[in-house]
């Protein structure tokens, strides 16, 4: 019970399109750095996507009327999956995005002027709503109908991956966009500082000496098709969705258990949904987000699951920062190129095993072994977990 | 066929713990207030004094709705919100912008759209599928088809519902851009249980739902799902609809060419006031005055609060 991945696209701080992040991704080349464009405190490190919002619009033909970056960004990465396909009658096609924040950005630019009691716009409030990031990339797309938008925290892009695969398989859609897109924001800067795991340097997921996460933007989307929509398409398959699974950690509000309960759930049943062994994983995408909690309940998840044989493993999350609901679906464009290239990305700044679990990410770029199938791991606040499993066959 | 086995309801009627409430209440004053019940029965003491309005009513509703269909857990928990935690949204970003420094983390962790969803799964211990959707005024809508493909999938008994609470600064907004609501900025919460076998509790079953974004053809599209159902107009013995701005002689003027006789039509949010996911309360009004009115077989509620969006839910009743 699989789907096809048809088409890939992506935009994150380490790269506008799908050639620029790979590039990245196999030169070690990390995209977080001082904070350029949004205005915050000097110095403050961050995964932005190097592009201003002006000239996105620029690049994407947007006319004048107000448009967050979320918006902006999910629709630059959903360009890019959607590639040269043609609308049909005969193909139902529908678009699952996810975002936590948004058109937040837009609102503290209004809050702004509305605080300071100068002239504000209300009309920027429109892009406000979470469902309103989505429907103006589907209306740039041209697709009306299924229109959808997931908001399950940083595990929402998986989340919405998983769901345009149940309609799919469900026999609803033909054909659907899935993916997730958040923009930096004050909000969540600010609201993971005020919980005290933002990490003032740069992030280091997995190792002993981590201390928090950094925050980054970005967005990526994928094509999923069915064989009637292919048949028409005629596109060609890049990758698989084989399993996936969602469960609830039901531990506390924003932090993991200590037994990785939610997340060992989600890895064996996205797992078994998938028929594949144990043994047929060649890579983890990990969450990984460097904070301290994360990282040890992630591992002893992965423990829970894989044993003593835990295969080859990395977070990419010190290349494009933590990119909250964007995450799952940057994550799993990462799972899809790990297949077609057979590579397995390195986790940049790795250096001390963490001494509860004693597990070691991969650290260098590996060339060398034949990648067939990868789980992707997206946990996230409220105790939302989710994991996929992508291969290169049904 | 989906079995509605529990329904729950906050809102500014008195819809909580009140079975039959439909045939008796009356649309709302301008002064209307939410009706809350004693949250200490439904909420540990600790928890509730950090819980926002929009969290108290959801939290709440989804026990009711456990204790209603009498099952320990299940299977899923799926909510749908328009607008999510306003409130706390509201404050942290207020926060934010005035405030130099560490800032308290509360109104930031309560913030995010899952927070609901998250609350229930923690309230009751719940570790299964868990779920929310945010597509403006057809959230609902989307989370009850994610709950029927789950029962299609083999899930035997999903808590499924939709919040969304007000702030004062709405208000401010709808002025501002010149909204001319016609009915008042209000705060719901509707959760239910669906269920795939047939039970005891069964109120009404949902035949079928669809969620509809940028639409264009509004009529068109409910005949479509009409006769996807193998069902016409005609067929149908109560239409809820939302009367809103765009209103002429008593329907709106998107559905004047489906010739609905008005008085198999009810404007729900006279009754519910406007929240993004009003449809949610319009589908507990809906069963609760088919388990009160055994004529009423064949129940549709048109959501059409937002004019790119169209919410369509086609309710019947329990067959004996």
């Amino acid at each position: 019970m699989s789907v096809r991945v048809t088409g890939i696209g992506i935009i994150s701080a380490i790269g506008l399109t799908v050639a620029e992040n790979l590039r990245s991704l196999k030169e070690s080349r990390s995209g977080i750095g001082p904070v350029q464009y949004l205005e915050e405190e000097e110095g403050l490190l961050v995964g932005e996507v190097k592009m201003s919002d002006q000239t996105l619009k620029n690049e994407l033909g947007i006319g004048s009327k107000a448009i967050s970056r979320t918006s902006l960004l999910g629709l630059k990465a959903a360009k890019e999956a959607w590639g040269e396909n043609q609308h049909s009658k005969k193909i139902r096609t529908g678009i699952i995005s996810s975002t936590s924040v948004g058109g937040m950005d837009r609102t503290e630019d209004f809050y702004k002027t509305y605080l300071a009691g100068t002239n504000p716009d209300y009309k920027l409030l429109k892009t406000h709503d979470s469902g309103n990031t989505t429907e103006r990339i589907a209306a740039e797309l041209g697709i009306s109908g299924y229109i959808n938008t997931l908001s399950t925290a940083c595990s929402s892009g998986a989340n919405a991956i998983m769901l345009g695969a149940r309609l799919l398989l469900s026999g609803k859609l033909d054909r659907v966009l899935v993916g997730g897109s958040d923009a930096l924001t004050k909000f969540t800067i600010n609201g993971f500082r005020s919980l005290m795991i933002y990490d003032d340097q740069w992030c280091r997921p997995f190792d002993e000496t981590r201390s928090g996460l950094n925050l980054g933007e970005g967005a990526a989307f994928l094509l999923l098709e069915n064989d009637s929509s292919i048949d028409i398409s005629g596109n060609k398959t890049i990758g698989y969705v084989n399993g996936w699974a969602n469960a609830a950690d039901a531990y506390h509000q924003t932090a993991s258990s200590p037994d990785g309960k939610g997340a060992t759930l989600a890895i064996t049943n996205a797992l078994e949904k998938s028929g594949f062994a144990l043994s047929d994983i060649s890579y983890i995408n990990a969450h990984g987000t460097g904070t301290k909690n994360n990282d040890l309940s992630e591992s002893v998840a992965l423990r829970n699951v894989f044993g003593e044989n835990i295969p080859s493993f990395s977070s990419t999350k010190s290349f494009t920062g933590h990119t909250l609901a964007a995450a799952g679906a940057i994550e799993a464009v990462f799972s899809i190129l790990a297949i077609q290239h057979d590579l397995i990305f390195p986790n940049l700044n790795y250096k001390i095993p963490i001494a509860e679990t004693g597990l070691e990410p991969v650290a260098s770029l590996q060339t060398e072994k034949p990648v067939k199938a990868v789980l992707s791991n997206s946990f996230g606040f409220g105790g939302n977990n989710s994991s996929l499993v992508f291969s290169n066959h049904d | 066929m989906y079995y509605i086995s529990a329904a729950s309801t906050i809102s500014h009627q008195p819809t909580f713990q009140n079975v039959g409430f439909s045939t008796h209440i009356e649309p709302l004053q301008e002064t209307s207030v939410l009706l809350t019940p004693d949250y200490k029965g439904f909420i540990d003491a600790g928890l509730l004094r950090r819980m926002s309005k929009i969290l108290r009513m959801s939290v709440a509703c989804a026990k009711d709705c456990i204790g209603q269909a009498g099952i320990d857990q299940p299977d899923a928990i799926i909510v749908g919100t328009g607008l999510g935690c306003l409130l706390d949204t509201e404050k942290f970003l207020n926060n934010v912008l005035t405030i130099e420094g560490l800032l308290p983390p509360t109104s930031f962790i309560q913030s995010t759209h899952n927070t609901m969803a998250g609350q229930i799964s923690l309230s009751i211990g719940n570790h299964g599928y868990n779920m929310t959707h945010t597509q403006n005024s057809i959230s609902f809508e989307n989370a009850l088809l994610d709950a029927m493909l789950l029962l299609e999938e083999g899930e035997r008994n999903v808590l499924i519902g939709a919040a969304d609470e007000a702030i004062d600064f709405l208000n401010v907004i709808s002025e501002k851009l010149h909204l001319q609501l016609q009915h008042s900025l209000t705060s719901g919460a509707s959760f239910f249980i669906l269920s795939k076998q047939k039970n005891d509790h069964a109120l009404a079953c949902v035949k079928d739902t669809q969620a509809i974004g940028l639409v264009n053809d509004v009529t068109g599209q409910i005949k479509d799902f009409l006769a996807g159902n193998e069902m016409k107009v005609q067929d149908l013995d109560l239409v809820l609809l939302p009367g809103t701005s765009h209103h002429s002689d008593g329907l709106p003027a998107s559905l004047a060419s489906l010739n609905l006789e008005e008085n198999k039509c009810v404007d729900y949010l006279r009754f519910s006031g406007i929240y993004p996911t009003a449809s949610a309360f319009a589908m507990h009004l809906a069963a609760d005055k088919m388990k009160a009115d055994k004529s009423l077989k064949n129940v549709l509620i048109c959501n059409t609060l937002i004019q790119s969006n169209l919410g369509l839910t086609l309710l019947q009743s329990v067959e004996a």
